[in-house]
């Protein structure tokens, strides 16, 4: 998988200004840009970083420049949503997609392990795609735990937050250049695990048609706390209720910015 | 301790329709609870999550968000955006343990002062009954 990569960005690099992925030397790994004539041998696949964020910047920075980005089947569909909110170009991206394996997309609960490169103007999947692996069983459990039990369970997880800001930091989507999470109005700073939990309430409402599943944020998070779970039921209601997939479709507007004849509300003719 | 329990209700009302329907239902005398602390916006798509995270987190026992009918907002689409977003709002207290009746978006026009009686009356019953949001543990 690694050598096909290599090959395919290797025979891309003289017509785009550089590929943007992981580069692992003596010191460890890190986001680099690879261009022509750069030791291809030093790329790799692991461990998984959202390179996403690294392409918005670069393509910011380079408003000119075509840039390459190898992109696991989350990175693509982070990818998606950036683009749709003008943090990426996708006429100047080429993607150099790769499916992760059966296990990783076990360990991620991820629907969708390979980038779907339908209506990408420029890209590849390389690698044989794996299914689907099955939603987290958490979530299912969600419906049968009454609300004090789901309290109990959230006090617990929220408790131990140490208001790091690693999910928010980590996050493709998070690229608001004035966070509500900063503003005193909203979180207060300097107290930790405040009684009512502001700070995972935002998020998780921001995250509500954004949020890819990359599952970044439950992985950098030093307390464990876990943050899909939230935000993986907001991903199904988005669903249910506005009938949007946030990642899958790159022609679908966000339906949040949307007025009621651009898109529907679903089951919600009572408020009507 | 629940007997004597009133119940703080902070509403947000949109100018154009539910804060008129509310002056309405003022000026016609109709009774309508005094628990309910209203909030002007301009439009209740003015109304971010995080005004209803904050009006809970500052003690509310339950929050009101009361705009035009959809089809009659003063800005064509503003309330478009609520109907959208506070269900999606609704649902997340009820994922982290708040009681689903301690939230409710609902529409009053200015020519509705008695639906503003009647919702506000409605409300405030409903978290009566559920008492106190600090008595929940949040």
């Amino acid at each position: 998988m690694r050598e096909q990569i290599c090959k395919l960005v290797a025979e891309k690099l003289p017509e785009l200004a550089g590929v943007v992925a992981l580069r692992q030397t003596a010191v460890g790994t890190a986001p680099y840009l690879f261009r022509e004539g750069d030791d291809l041998s030093q790329l790799v696949l692991e461990p998984r970083y959202p390179l996403p964020s690294v392409v918005s910047m670069l393509q910011k920075r380079y408003p000119e420049a075509r840039f390459g980005v190898v992109a696991r089947g989350c990175d693509a569909r982070a990818l998606v949503e950036m683009a749709k909110r003008n943090q990426i170009d996708p006429e100047r991206l080429y993607l150099v997609g790769f499916t992760c394996s059966a296990e990783q997309a076990a360990e991620c609960y991820c629907a969708a392990p390979a980038p779907d490169t339908a209506g990408w103007p420029q890209a590849m999947v390389v690698g044989v795609p794996v299914a689907g692996a099955p939603p987290n069983p958490l979530v299912a459990q969600y419906e049968e735990m009454s609300l004090a039990e789901r309290r109990a369970f959230w006090q617990q997880q929220f408790a131990k937050c140490i208001k790091c800001y690693g999910c928010r930091n980590i996050c493709p989507e998070c690229f608001c250049e004035a966070c509500a999470l900063e503003d005193p109005l909203w979180v207060e700073a300097g107290m930790l695990a405040p009684p009512f939990p502001m700070f995972h309430l935002v998020r998780a409402m921001h995250m509500a048609s954004r949020c890819v599943a990359c599952r970044q944020c439950e992985l950098v998070c030093p307390a464990h706390i876990p943050l899909t779970v939230l935000y993986d039921l907001m991903r199904r209601d988005i669903g249910e209720l506005l009938g949007y997939e946030p990642g899958a479709d790159i022609a679908a507007a966000p339906p949040l910015s949307l007025t009621l004849a651009d898109g529907m509300v679903h089951g919600q003719d009572q408020l009507l | 301790m629940t007997d004597t329990f009133e119940p703080k209700i902070v509403a947000f009302l949109c100018n154009w329709c539910s804060y008129a329907g509310a002056d309405n239902a003022g000026v016609a005398r109709m009774p309508s609870p005094a628990n309910v602390l209203p909030i002007r916006v301009m439009c209740s798509g003015r109304v971010s999550p995080e005004m209803v995270l904050r009006a809970f987190r500052s003690g509310a026992d339950g929050v009101l968000v009361l705009g035009c009918h959809i089809g009659d907002c003063h800005y064509i689409s503003g309330n478009h955006r609520t109907i959208k977003r506070m269900p999606l709002l609704h649902n997340l207290l009820s994922y982290v343990g708040i009681h689903p009746d301690r939230f409710r978006l609902d529409w009053v026009s200015s020519a509705e002062a008695p639906r503003f009686a009647q919702v506000t009356q409605e409300f405030v019953e409903a978290v009566r009954a559920l008492g106190p949001l600090a008595e929940d543990g949040w």
